[in-house]
């Protein structure tokens, strides 16, 4: 028996600590631990509800939206406020927007280094990458012989220059890379544009979040004005030309998926067949659900349906209650928090935070499976562990018989000749990012144009200030969720207010659900559940356990943001 | 929206205010706007909050680039570091692999694409309390008018530079 220790993982945000029990080169045990201790709730007690979405949205840098939109619909939801569908089309197009880029600069930037060997794209052939990139996306722009060239130069340089910096921790050369020479070279280049395209789609945030990188949230609404031909326009008002300009950002998004993230997705995917047999962990899944067609309280209604698909079953949906106390709980059995005595698990509303560590010294060597190990708590559903993000959502949109969903999925299973049960696994959730993507960019128009029709009907309403005064709100304490789907998955904020302040205020993060420790019942969470069985060539390099981890796009949170001067950034790992 | 017209110098204000220290950047960025008058629209303020590679959009077309940040490099807490240019890279170099929002990352990313401002300054406060909590700790708290100050100098050192250099300032 061998015990490898990854810690922390790299490229994530955040701080995760994987550790494997290896028998005969296959994975027989695996804890997650995060390391780190986030304590936001405990600044939010006592302040105005109305201003928590400022303090949410800065919990970390990638989901700055999503916990924003959350944390207005929760305050929302308590007081009854019911918001105007400019609001709901603004936030729609800020959701949708923060998908696809967040999306495309996981897998290029992030997760596609699991799969590409980029220091072995120096040895491609410009002239093969050119031809394969024509087989693969006719349509698309860059396929030239000289663009590829190019390309090679460019990181030919960088290496050359010895500074490998972003690419420094990551296990080139390993025998688990698979791909030919010149796929690695045109992935390599498509992450420079990748990386080029997020540029501009950012600005889409900007515009209608009044600043940037930071937008404006609005209890009751959203903070943007519309100018139409009876009002004036100044410089912080939308006109219809500007949604317009902005239009043609969405079309460029919808190209860049179609034209360069699917097709690399379906190589990189069709390299590695065997990766749909591994990690696909849980089998049950669930969503929050968002893009709402009629209002927040119509899940019914959402392009991003809302349920919950147990043991792989494809065929039905469970409803989720997020209000129902019988549903959310979050235990602390292996997570170093205490619960007053006797209590195991507790819904969000009455949610505690209250760290108390019990671990080893560091630096230690080993975490005890059998004790506390992890400051994530272990959130259940009826008390079953669930993963989240794109896979539960792609899975959910399946099971609840959407059309739009089942056409992407039987596509690209269909050029892979792959069975549906291949969603099951690693690359099958990598895939289903990369499909939720191409559905996402397609609604962005749609709700972008939805926006342009009112706006040019005179429609201009984007908030509901009848109850903004306090004076206005029940007398008596009331409690409120609001949920969205991050990026990583099913996001929510649970909140109680009594005499106009936050009494109480719960975050479950989608992290929390998928890098969760066992539970007091003994129940893996996904990431662990995801490495159990996973085969690995070499004990000290892995790579294997990356991918798989990769493969949900892990947010632990709370990046601390200094610079160190002594690389402790580097991942250690150790065979013991 | 077009990158025509921007400032060519931006002052970049990164760190998270949740995370009692590791917001100095923050803090200062947000000071920052009483010493700009004579900057005359050749320096952009902009708080980079935890964003990383979102903010390249806002760093690329620049000439210059003044990153105000927390600097935890082993010096007493309090410490105002200055660094320059490839001093700068060097310590973005060694930690930016474990974090997605990471400046140095971001200057990383920034450089391969060829778009990194050909001056890069770095005004730093080595922090003392980095836990979860808002406001600075006392020694990082009395640091800020330093900080300012040296701030303003490397401010108009990169615009010195620009006059000589002949860039569009």
């Amino acid at each position: 028996m061998t015990r490898i220790v990854v810690d922390p993982v790299t490229r994530i945000e955040g701080h995760l600590r994987i550790e494997a029990t290896l028998d005969g080169g296959t994975i027989t045990d695996a804890i997650s631990s995060g390391t780190m201790w986030r304590g936001l709730e405990v600044i939010l007690k006592g302040r105005d509800p109305r201003e928590a979405w400022a303090f949410t949205e800065r919990i970390c840098g990638v989901c700055t939206t999503v916990h924003a939109l959350a944390s207005v619909r929760c305050v929302e939801n308590a007081l009854g406020i019911t918001v105007p569908q400019n609001a709901d089309l603004i936030r729609n197009i800020m959701f949708l927007t923060q998908m696809v880029q967040d999306h495309v600069v996981h897998f290029y930037h992030l997760h596609a280094m699991d799969w590409i060997d980029v220091p072995a794209a120096l040895l491609a052939n410009p002239s093969s990458a050119a031809a394969l990139q024509r087989s693969i996306s006719p349509t698309w722009p860059n396929s030239s012989s000289i663009y590829f060239a190019t390309v090679q130069a460019t990181l030919k340089k960088f290496v050359d220059s010895g500074q490998l910096g972003i690419f420094q921790n990551a296990y080139w050369g390993h025998p688990a890379y698979r791909l030919p020479a010149e796929a690695n070279l045109l992935a390599f280049a498509h992450y420079l544009e990748a990386l080029q395209w997020q540029k501009e789609i950012v600005k889409i945030h900007a515009s209608f979040g009044g600043k940037n990188p930071h937008p404006n949230y609005l209890v009751g609404g959203m903070p943007c004005s519309f100018a139409t031909a009876t009002t004036t326009s100044s410089s912080t008002t939308l006109t219809i030309a500007k949604l317009t300009e902005l239009r043609t950002i969405v079309q460029n998004a919808i190209d860049l998926v179609q034209g360069m993230y699917i097709p690399d997705l379906l190589l990189i995917a069709g390299k590695y067949p065997d990766w749909r047999y591994f990690g696909g962990g849980l089998g049950n899944f669930m969503a929050y659900g968002d893009v709402p067609q009629n209002g927040i309280n119509n899940p019914g209604q959402f392009r991003f349906p809302q349920g919950v698909v147990l043991n792989r079953n494809l065929r039905s949906t469970s409803p989720l209650n997020l209000a129902d106390s019988a549903q959310i709980r979050e235990g602390v059995g292996h997570s170093w928090y205490v619960y007053p005595e006797g209590i195991t698990d507790l819904h969000p509303y009455d949610g505690l935070t209250q760290p108390r560590y019990d671990g080893p010294a560091p630096p230690y060597s080993n975490l005890d499976g059998n004790n506390k190990y992890s400051w994530v708590k272990a959130p259940r559903w009826r008390g079953i562990p669930m993963e989240v993000g794109p896979l539960a959502r792609v899975v959910v949109g399946y099971a609840s018989r959407r059309q739009e969903f089942r056409d992407v999925v039987g596509r690209a299973l269909g050029y892979l000749h792959w069975d549906v049960s291949s969603l099951f696994s690693t690359i099958g959730r990598t895939l289903a990012r990369g499909l939720e993507t191409s559905l996402c960019a397609q609604w962005l128009i749609a709700e972008l144009d939805k926006l342009i029709a009112n706006v040019s009907a005179g429609v201009t309403a984007t908030a509901n200030t009848a109850l903004w005064d306090p004076s206005t709100w029940p007398k008596t304490p009331v409690k409120g969720f609001g949920f969205t789907e991050a990026p990583r998955g099913a996001l929510g904020h649970w909140i109680q207010i009594a005499d106009g302040k936050i009494a109480n205020y719960q975050i479950v993060v989608p992290s929390t659900w998928n890098a969760s420790p066992k539970d007091g019942r003994g129940q893996r969470g996904a990431y662990e559940s995801a490495l159990m069985g996973t085969r690995m060539m070499t004990a000290d390099q892995p790579l294997e356990i990356l991918r798989t981890i990769h493969s949900f796009d892990p947010c632990l949170a709370c990046a601390t943001h200094v610079m160190t001067p002594d690389g402790r950034t580097l991942a250690e790992v150790k065979v013991v | 929206m077009s990158s025509i017209d921007r400032a060519p110098v931006l002052v970049l204000g990164v760190g998270n205010i949740l995370l009692g220290d590791d917001g100095a950047g923050v803090h200062l960025v947000k000071q920052m706007p009483r010493l700009s008058a004579d900057w005359n629209g050749t320096v952009e303020l902009l708080e980079g909050g935890t964003q990383g590679l979102a903010l390249l959009g806002d760093i690329a077309g620049r000439s210059a680039l003044v990153l105000l940040d927390a600097a935890a490099l082993g010096a007493v807490p309090g410490t105002v570091h200055v660094r320059r240019d490839g001093e700068v890279l060097e310590l973005s170099h060694r930690g930016c692999t474990a974090h997605e929002g990471n400046a140095g990352e971001l200057l990383a990313v920034a450089g391969l694409l060829g778009e990194l401002p050909q001056c890069i300054m770095m005004v730093g406060i080595e922090p003392l309390r980095l836990e979860t909590g808002i406001g600075l700790s006392e020694p990082v708290q009395q640091a800020i008018p330093a900080a300012l100050e040296a701030a303003r100098q490397v401010v108009d050192e990169a615009l010195l530079y620009l006059r000589h250099s002949g860039s569009h300032a």
